[in-house]
């Protein structure tokens, strides 16, 4: 994979990421009845889930533009799109009829969206791999380890 | 990573704070299904409801309105029309047809007092509910559910009409 191409694929998924975080924040009550509506949280915790969820966006999106911690912000999108994943299977194999409420919308999920889902996945791993750490792109010192 | 998902955690409660419609943290949000699924019909005839469409406003049961009109912790709101309203309606409710109302801005200035505000109609279905808890939404109040069953059920559970006990709550009504 070409530098070119794992830079674009890092700023597309940081993109995607904190524009999905800013359609939520307008109305952080929506995305919460969104999150309970999965039925994988407890109630009391749904709204503390939910923010937590978009905090998480948003950090991990701009990490991934800055190219700062791009590599954890990459393995974290990737672990929350595992989750998200689990639990759209999940809430379809049971029959909720359910919004995804994966961009601040009320489209319905369907087996597209868990596609969709683990596409993005494979994109995050695909930019764990190929990110660098702690720093940004600039080379490092000579003699310096590069961050894991 | 633990630092970056440990900073995102506290980023995301500072927009929640931030955030012009915030989720309410500490109170408990049910899913479409638990609050009353996807149908105003009566508790009797919910086993037949589906789930919630998403763009409906979160149920609320007629018991847990009951308590929280009896408390003062709600305010509500009457979206029949005009004759059913002065026919009865709960207590201290404020009068907002589909329509729109003259004196509704005042209205919403009065319900922002409230932590929640119920919203019902006359019909099962609360479709008119629904529209109205929408337009409430989009007014700025944050917290805002339709209540299960409508006024039928209200009703039927006995709770407090516009003589009732619920007249403490110091909201007056907003006349047709």
């Amino acid at each position: 994979m070409t530098a070119l191409a794992a830079s674009a694929a890092r700023l597309v998924l940081g993109a995607l990421f904190f524009w999905a975080s800013a359609t939520k924040v307008p109305d952080m009550a929506a995305f919460a009845e969104s999150v309970a509506n999965y039925r994988v949280v407890p109630p009391a915790l749904v709204p503390a889930a939910a923010a937590a969820v978009v905090g998480i966006e948003i950090v991990a999106g701009a990490a991934l533009l800055a190219n700062v911690w791009a590599r954890a912000a990459a393995w974290v999108l990737a672990a929350l799109l595992a989750v998200f994943t689990a639990g759209l299977t999940s809430a379809l194999a049971r029959g909720i009829d359910l919004a995804c409420g994966c961009f601040g919308g009320n489209s319905p999920a369907t087996g597209w969206t868990v596609l969709r889902d683990v596409l993005l996945l494979a994109l995050a791993v695909l930019v764990a791999a190929t990110a660098r750490g702690r720093t940004s792109s600039r080379s490092p010192r000579a003699g310096a380890v590069p961050a894991g | 990573m633990a630092l970056l998902a440990a900073l995102g955690g506290a980023v995301g409660f500072a927009a929640n704070a931030l955030s012009p419609h915030p989720a309410v943290l500490g109170r408990a949000v049910l899913s479409a299904a638990e609050a009353g699924g996807g149908s105003c019909s009566m508790p009797a005839a919910t086993s037949t409801s589906t789930a919630l469409a998403p763009w409906k406003a979160s149920r609320i049961s007629v018991d847990e309105a009951k308590g929280l009109c009896t408390a003062c912790l709600a305010g509500f709101v009457d979206a029949r029309g005009a004759h059913e309203f002065a026919h009865g309606h709960i207590a201290n409710a404020v009068h907002l047809p589909p329509a729109g109302h003259p004196d509704e801005a005042a209205a919403v200035t009065q319900l922002r007092t409230y932590p929640l505000v119920v919203v019902y109609d006359g019909e099962y279905t609360c479709a008119v509910a629904d529209d109205v808890a929408m337009r409430l939404r989009r007014a700025g109040l944050t917290d805002v559910r339709v209540l299960q069953g409508a006024w039928p059920g209200w009703v039927a559970a006995q709770g407090p009409a516009s003589a009732g006990i619920c007249g403490v709550c110091g909201l007056p009504e907003v006349k047709p």
